[in-house]
């Protein structure tokens, strides 16, 4: 008896829940319906983009992409470097541990915040940002790159420590070599990623597209946000079929 | 030529460092300032310092504000994962028999997916105003894209023998989508949804920034008017409460999988 009312009562803990929520966020039915219809109304009010501005957006869109590749490479660099402490099969349980859940601590702070706190520090700027991305790419790189590192076979390990190798010589001849790949295709998914957040944190004030993107909408120029939020639809998915495509040739399976 | 085979990992290394080093003259940055000038940074913890815990039990706006933080995150959750699933019902081509409709409604959903969020936060932020609503609009237009992709793969990974055999014994589409597919499905459901309810406080938190209400909009005033040590306490409960959460949904997804 309770137990085929079990999942009614869920349903009703549910929608209970739900009734609250909607009641903190202001979430009205008929608020959602003017919302939406207000947002086409003003989805068509975007239209057509200024055409003219196009020329003007291509240096913006130079600094984003650029400030997304020197992010993931000193990100990508910097992660490889604290992978090599969370692997097992270079370092003591104990390290293992504390760098693994310091990476995870990161991996759940948002990149955004990071970027805050880095423009407190360096003041806004292209600077701020790199370093926002290089820290960001902590998270996911360093975990991903670890795991590759431990499926390194402990045979390689083993023979070249019985050749008298240092910790250096393993890492370089032993473990490199078979990471490159992985290495390579985890850094350019981690550049799509990059990508959007450099968008993202560009409109905070870090410049580039994001930037432009955010000062057009609060001048109001709406006819130049919608040109810049096609360059933005093209960039991101021009970027993710370039990756998509390169990794298809590394030959490691998607995520 | 054999010169060049030989160092050819290093000439790669060296071109791929000129380049950064391009990169970071087209950016005007300075690298070095890390290295060398460290007061930058030294200053800012000085600042920070102890942090002020005491705002969050001094008045109880911090406590809300991370409140609605959570019903945002829930409610785009929910919702965005609602309309996900119809839409995948739709895209995914072994249940809706129609190739042209299905096919349509995947390149939407992949269309979605490739829409940054703070595009549309910008624009829900001038349709419907700041606040919380309009970052529960965002959440649930970029749920729609993640969840619906996930969806429509495990829609059509799903074993067609129980839903045949209904349909041999004359049951019409509402008792196939309810008897067979659905009790399929619904663990992957509950455990993608959870999984995105973990990216969406992320995002929620995030989206304050941009006017879309809850923690992370109190602590872009904290930095805004420099208050540091509040801006460290409110950093330090963000990461607190996403490290919770996170475990929280491992958890109950691996009790929901296993």
């Amino acid at each position: 008896m309770i137990k085929k009312l079990i999942p009614y009562i869920i349903y009703l803990i549910t929608i209970v829940i739900t009734y609250y929520a909607m009641q903190i966020c202001g979430f009205k039915i008929d608020a959602l319906q003017k919302g939406l219809q207000d947002s086409f109304v003003f989805i068509r009010q975007m239209f057509p983009p200024s055409w003219n501005d196009f020329k003007e957006l291509l240096i913006p869109t130079l600094e984003t992409i650029s400030l997304a590749l020197l992010g993931t490479f000193l990100g990508s660099v910097l992660s490889l470097f604290i992978a090599l402490f969370a692997a097992n099969n270079l370092t003591y349980n104990w390290i293992k541990f504390i760098v693994r859940s310091l990476i995870s601590v990161e991996r759940s702070i948002p990149e955004l915040f990071i970027l805050l706190i880095l423009i407190a520090a360096y003041g806004l700027g292209a600077l701020s940002a790199v370093l926002a991305l290089m820290i960001g790419c902590i998270g996911m790189l360093g975990k991903l790159f670890a795991d590759a590192i431990e499926e390194t076979p402990s045979s390689v390990i083993e023979s070249l420590k019985a050749g008298g190798a240092n910790k250096v010589q393993i890492i370089y001849f032993g473990i490199l070599p078979d990471l490159m790949p992985k290495l390579i295709s985890y850094s350019l998914f981690r550049f799509e990623i990059n990508i959007r957040l450099s968008v993202l944190l560009g409109a905070i004030g870090a410049g580039g597209i994001g930037y432009e993107l955010d000062y057009a909408f609060s001048m109001l120029q709406f006819h130049r946000a919608l040109s810049c939020l096609i360059v933005i639809l093209i960039l991101v998915i021009a970027i993710e079929q370039i990756s998509i495509f390169i990794r298809k040739k590394l030959a490691i399976q998607q995520f | 030529m054999t010169f060049l085979y030989k160092y050819k990992k290093w000439m790669i290394a060296l071109v791929v460092l000129f380049a950064m080093l391009l990169l970071t003259i087209f950016l005007k940055i300075d690298i070095s300032v890390l290295f060398v000038d460290l007061h930058y940074v030294t200053d800012l913890l000085n600042e920070m310092f102890p942090p002020n815990f005491s705002i969050i039990w001094e008045n109880n706006i911090v406590i809300s504000s991370i409140i609605q933080t959570i019903a945002m995150a829930y409610l785009g959750t929910l919702l965005g994962g609602i309309i996900a699933f119809v839409f995948s019902l739709i895209a995914s081509n072994n249940i809706f028999r129609n190739k042209w409709i299905s096919n349509v409604s995947k390149w939407l959903l992949s269309f979605i997916r490739v829409i940054p969020s703070l595009m549309i936060v910008l624009i829900f932020v001038v349709a419907v105003g700041p606040g919380a609503f309009a970052g529960v609009l965002t959440i649930i237009i970029s749920t729609i894209g993640t969840m619906g992709k996930l969806f429509t793969e495990s829609l059509e990974n799903l074993d067609p023998t129980s839903a045949n055999s209904l349909r041999a014994t004359g049951a019409n589409k509402l008792q196939i989508y309810k008897f067979a597919i659905w009790p399929e499905f619904q663990p992957s459901f509950i455990s993608n949804l959870l999984y995105c309810f973990d990216i969406n406080m992320r995002s929620a938190v995030g989206l304050g920034i941009f006017g879309g209400g809850g923690i992370g909009y109190k602590l872009y005033l904290a930095m805004r008017v420099l208050h540091y040590k509040d801006a460290l306490a409110l950093i330090t409960c963000i990461i607190i409460l996403l490290l919770v959460i996170e475990n929280i949904s491992n958890f109950i997804r691996s009790q929901i999988l296993r």
